[in-house]
């Protein structure tokens, strides 16, 4: 049991540690760039929970709860991840299907009638049901013809994108505004606020908290879930143990496909009032950093959504205030996934632990064995 | 409007806009073949192809020497490619996730390098003067022949090297020992290794070729191709370009053949969007969607392949 928490934490600070380097990472960027790099670092490290007034520093609620607002498209998409990446599918069409099923709600929330209750739900199921049957494409094309998911749902992304784009400016379009965007969503359809106060900080939080449990209980209890990581960690081995591997891939990313369709569609009628997307989100990608930074399990995925969130709004505000380019962001991530994801990054450490637990464990055999030996 | 489209498509213009719009696919594609034989997969193209398109931009301005330019963009390839050989063969970060890193560099990083070295936002804007662009070439004889000459001279040098490598990379592939040693890794990693092969070192020089190919196409793109950087560039050039040696088998040749189908419906979408009553964004859409069709395609006439050479084997 101790040998087991020894590697937990020793994986802990591993993990603490590979983030602690990537921020050194950003830290060497804006020492290098900036003319100002302390008034940088504290936007980007404490201006998201704090704010700086002439009167000193004080926590800054409101900035809070945006914080937890962001992380609900990113919940969804980190679960989708994870539950694909947890097969080895290396599916990447999380973007476009978020942005697909945020189409697909928000067009429900224009023009269906229904009572406020039933009509969120309906808006929500059938974005999620879409975002599923779009990912049998890649699916079917891996298990059936062998093509890689890969590429597929690279592709998938812009197809999408480019047919959204299409649909919202010759059909859905709203031609008595400026900007390209579709008519408003209906109050009935509109995810509300949990308290009234401009943060956006909607119920579509609390789903994303109960499909965490959701998912974990399926990724860890149930026998699918099983199928799936047993895929990802020898396939062959769950060939030959009689899963059907080519099915539960199918599921995989097809469960994939409804989380990320949900998620599109919550934020879209949490966040907006009509939909005004003209570009993928982005929030597919920040979905593999934090499926990245959670290692797959479900249960972590909210911990990295706000760790992520924070960064975020971290670099939004150092933008702001100082002369840090937004994409410092992106250095950061990379410098995380490149870390995070090294299985040797400070392997002989971990080695240590292994063979001092195993050493420790021999000689308390030994130690037995020798008493029952005196004993007879 | 069909006659109209046919007669714009049809003619010399046409022809030398899809050999200059499908070079730097073929570049990348060129690097995902070399990577793909030694059992590599480099999704890290297009991260590679924006970074070097930048550094090729910048160090063309500051030494003024367009060549510098180019060969700096291919080196800043190969440091990347072997940034991500490095976490994948000695880190043992999944080659996917090291790539995709990379690919955010490109995205946003090079945003945020821009800003860094010039203080400019978004594109390189003044940088790039005329003779800092890669030089036109125009063939002496073939120049005059009528048809033939409107469509072969004219190019850059980037645009002939880039077909002058397919034969290269042909001839390294099939008919040199290092060509033999990546084609023996990535078939069969033991057996190269029982025959004192090191696996590692053929898949960190195939990767850096790779990465080379795609620097040189990030150099084709800023040095010629849009005359100048902008972040929204490479715009998926990279990732099409792994769907173009899937489809081309790996093999260059097919690659070359592939990546000028992909060429095609980029160069089709610039002729059509032109015309009145049809969507730029369906026709925008073209290219990625020839990509997915494509790969199912290939994916279809491998698997009658299989079949018919194995008839005897059932339920497989």
């Amino acid at each position: 049991m101790s040998s087991d928490k020894r590697l937990f934490l020793f994986n802990f600070l591993r993990g603490a540690a590979a983030i602690l380097l990537a921020l050194l990472v950003a830290t060497v960027f804006i020492f290098l760039s900036s003319k100002q790099p302390l008034t940088s670092l504290k936007y980007l490290l404490l201006g998201p929970v704090i704010s700086f007034k002439s009167t000193g520093a004080v926590f800054n609620t409101t900035s809070f709860l945006t914080l937890l607002a962001a992380m609900i498209p990113t919940i969804f998409s980190g679960l989708a991840v994870c539950v694909m990446f947890s097969a080895n599918q290396f599916n990447l069409a999380g973007e476009g299907v978020i942005m697909l099923g945020a189409f697909v709600g928000g067009l429900l929330g224009i023009y269906l009638k229904l009572n406020t209750g039933l009509h969120q739900v309906v808006c929500v199921l059938v974005a999620a049901i879409v975002g599923g049957l779009i990912m049998l494409i890649p699916a079917l094309l891996k298990v059936k013809l062998g093509a890689s998911e890969m590429v597929t749902s690279l592709m998938l992304n812009y197809v999408i994108m480019f047919v959204i784009l299409h649909f919202l400016n010759f059909t859905f379009a709203d031609r008595s505004k400026g900007a390209t965007q579709s008519f408003p969503f209906q109050a009935t359809a509109k995810i509300p606020e949990i308290v009234a106060n401009g943060t956006k900080l909607t119920w579509g939080l609390v789903i994303a908290l109960v499909f965490v449990v959701i998912i974990a209980l399926f990724m860890y209890r149930t026998k699918w879930g099983y199928a799936i990581r047993m895929i990802g960690i020898n396939q062959a081995f769950a060939q030959y143990s009689g899963i059907q591997v080519g099915a539960i891939i199918v599921l995989s990313q097809v469960v994939g496909g409804i989380l990320a369709g949900m998620g599109g569609s919550i934020e879209m009628l949490g966040r907006y009032n009509t939909f005004i997307w003209r570009e993928l989100p982005g929030y597919g990608w920040l979905g593999i950093t934090i499926a990245i930074l959670a290692k797959n399990n479900p249960i972590f995925v909210p911990v990295a959504a706000l760790f992520i969130a924070y960064l975020d709004k971290g670099c939004q505000l150092m933008a702001i205030n100082s002369d840090v380019p937004f994409e410092m962001i992106d250095i950061i991530q990379a410098s995380i996934f490149l870390f995070f994801a090294a299985e040797q990054f400070l392997a002989k450490y971990r080695q240590r632990i292994v063979v001092r637990i195993a050493q420790r464990d021999l000689a308390l055999q030994e130690a037995a064995a020798g008493q029952e030996g005196s004993k007879s | 409007m069909t006659s109209e489209l046919l007669l714009s498509i049809f003619n010399a213009d046409f022809l030398f806009v899809l050999i200059r719009i499908t070079a730097p696919i073929l570049y990348a594609a060129l690097g995902a073949v070399i990577a793909e034989k030694a059992g590599v997969v480099n999704i890290g193209l297009e991260g590679i192809m924006m970074i070097s398109a930048l550094f090729g931009v910048l160090f063309a301005y500051w030494t003024q020497f367009w060549l510098v330019g180019v060969l700096g963009a291919m080196l800043v390839g190969i440091f990347l490619a072997l940034v991500i050989g490095f976490f994948a063969f000695e880190m043992k970060t999944n080659i996917i996730l090291a790539g995709i890193a990379i690919n955010m560099l490109g995205a946003g990083g090079t945003i945020f390098l821009l800003n860094m070295f010039t203080g400019m936002k978004g594109n390189t804007g003044a940088l790039v003067t005329r003779e800092l662009l890669i030089p036109v070439l125009n063939i002496p004889l073939i120049k005059s022949i009528p048809f033939v000459g409107q469509v072969l001279s004219g190019h850059s040098l980037l645009t002939y090297l880039v077909f002058l490598l397919v034969w290269i990379i042909w001839v390294v592939l099939y008919k040199t020992p290092l060509g033999l040693n990546i084609r023996a890794v990535g078939e069969n990693p033991d057996a190269a290794t029982s025959i004192g092969v090191s696996v590692q070192k053929i898949q960190y020089i195939a990767i850096a070729i790779s990465g080379a190919l795609a620097g040189l196409g990030g150099a084709f793109m800023s040095m010629y191709y849009s005359q100048g950087w902008n972040s929204g560039m490479v715009a998926g050039r990279g990732f099409i370009a792994l769907a173009a040696a899937a489809m081309g088998r790996g093999e260059p040749l097919g690659t070359m053949l592939s990546s000028l189908l992909f060429g095609l419906a980029q160069a089709l979408r610039t002729k059509v969007s032109g015309v009145q009553g049809v969507s730029s964004y369906l026709v925008s859409a073209i290219p990625y969607l020839v990509t997915i069709l494509g790969l199912v395609g290939y994916a279809i006439s491998i698997k009658n392949k299989l079949k018919k050479r194995q008839p005897a084997v059932k339920g497989v």
